[in-house]
């Protein structure tokens, strides 16, 4: 049967990780979601991409039955991907670690296009290329 | 435990930078809420959007993450700031960029889903009752179903399942064979079984809902031993029943009628739930092509049900 919508929940959580502790637990204890419900399912449907945090989209039903969407990892997941470093600066003004391409940024915007909410691939890989800034990268070409 | 929860006020052009910000500062999880979200928002086929009734940010984004007692938030709050405020510099508006702080008590949460799960008389003899609860019934004709929400079902007390039951209710006498088709929870099986079906078959195509309605029938004495599996419609089974009853979509209902006419024993009802009320004549066509004459029609909100058998030479 068709189900009315009661609420959308967008989270960045770790993969294979979800506990009921915060965000989970706030956001979908307020929503009304079976917290334990959750955590099990997006474990078991994450579990092969441990250690990426990963973000999902969970739609809420009038019944307070739900279900979810992964998508793919963060820009900045995928930048520091890109890149080969675990960390960004945490001085992205003044000390650089790290150098990506332009066209990885042009590749990573892309892909997470549709996730941004990006009118056109210009204002995706704006908003990579800032995040990449942003962390210290420097942007090249 | 105590946790604090830091909220960034931002615009969408911020939201992954920011949330890269948290995460970078001891955050394990973040939360988004983005207007930018719902202005080309569309419904899947089997949703209704309506959105005034889904709370949501009118225009710009807040990027929140949580932080436990254990970390001292006085110490990384400027950080959090000076990195926010640098964000301009590297080519990304960030609307307000003002940070808030709000403290958040494990109790708020960790017990608020439940308060969504009460006991709901479905009937005059039923009522759904969550797994956790001591409810006890209020008199000797009262019957239990004890269920556990699950990620693919919620209360089961949703127009159409009370639909269901007030089908079952009407048509049941006591001995008959029954097939669940789209079993969902199973709510409706222990319905069934409470209503003394003695031979019950339930059906998904779905393994989540397979698996919910086996954890459901194991709560529930009168379902015990009954089993779930998964299988499409009715493709491949043979063994007919008294019952067919569905509760699922109208689009699926229609490839479901001819299939159960082939399985219905002679005087048998079909009985049909899920549908919407647009979609009613579509399934009145259906079935009178299948030689099926509607018996009742029940209705709640913008649902019908319907309660029907095959035509007869007195029809």
């Amino acid at each position: 049967m068709a189900k009315k919508v009661a609420n959308i929940v967008k989270l960045q959580i770790p993969a294979g990780k979800a506990t009921p502790a915060p965000p989970v637990g706030p956001a979908l204890g307020q929503a009304g979601i079976n917290i334990m419900g959750f955590t099990k399912d997006f474990n078991a449907r994450t579990a092969d991409q441990a250690g990426l945090l990963i973000p999902v989209v969970i739609t809420v039903y009038e019944d307070r039955s739900f279900d979810f969407v992964t998508k793919t990892p963060p820009a900045a997941v995928l930048l520091k991907k890109a890149a080969g470093v675990e960390k960004g600066s945490g001085e992205p003004n003044t000390k650089k670690v790290a150098t990506v391409t332009k066209a990885q940024v042009q590749e990573i915007a892309e892909t997470k296009m549709q996730d941004l909410n990006a009118a056109d691939v210009e204002a995706a890989m704006r908003m990579v290329e800032g995040t990449a800034r942003s962390m210290g990268f420097t942007v090249e070409g | 435990m105590e946790w604090t929860k830091v909220t960034v006020a931002t615009v969408n052009e911020a939201v992954e930078a920011i949330a890269n910000i948290l995460t970078e500062n001891g955050a394990e999880g973040i939360q988004i809420e983005d207007a930018a979200d719902y202005e080309h928002l569309k419904a899947k086929p089997d949703q209704i959007i309506d959105l005034d009734s889904i709370p949501h940010l009118e225009d710009g984004a807040a990027v929140s993450a949580f932080f436990p007692e254990t970390v001292f938030i006085p110490e990384k709050l400027p950080l959090i700031e000076q990195r926010v405020a640098q964000l301009t510099g590297f080519g990304l508006a960030i609307g307000s960029g003002k940070v808030t702080l709000a403290q958040v008590a494990d109790d708020d949460w960790a017990t608020a889903w439940k308060k969504y799960y009460q006991p709901t008389r479905l009937t005059r003899f039923l009522t759904v009752v969550p797994s956790w609860t001591d409810y006890q019934p209020t008199d000797e004709r009262e019957a239990l179903i004890r269920m556990d929400p699950g990620m693919a079902f919620g209360t089961g007390t949703h127009p159409t399942t009370h639909l269901s039951v007030q089908m079952l209710e009407m048509v049941l006498r006591g001995g008959e064979s029954l097939i669940d088709v789209g079993t969902g929870s199973g709510v409706l099986s222990i319905a069934a079984a409470h209503l003394g079906v003695n031979d019950i078959r339930a059906y998904d195509v779905d393994q989540v809902a397979v698996d919910a309605a086996k954890e459901n029938f194991a709560l529930n004495p009168v379902t015990a031993g009954i089993d779930a599996h998964p299988n499409d419609l009715l493709n491949g089974i043979t063994t007919k029943a008294d019952v067919i009853v569905a509760n699922i979509l109208a689009e699926i209902i229609v490839p479901l009628i001819p299939q159960a006419k082939a399985l219905l024993h002679d005087n048998g009802h079909l009985l049909l739930a899920g549908i919407i009320a647009d979609k009613e004549a579509l399934v009145r066509e259906t079935l009178a092509a299948n030689d099926f004459v509607v018996q009742e029609a029940l209705h709640m909100g913008d649902w019908v049900a319907l309660i029907t058998r095959q035509k007869t030479d007195d029809d």
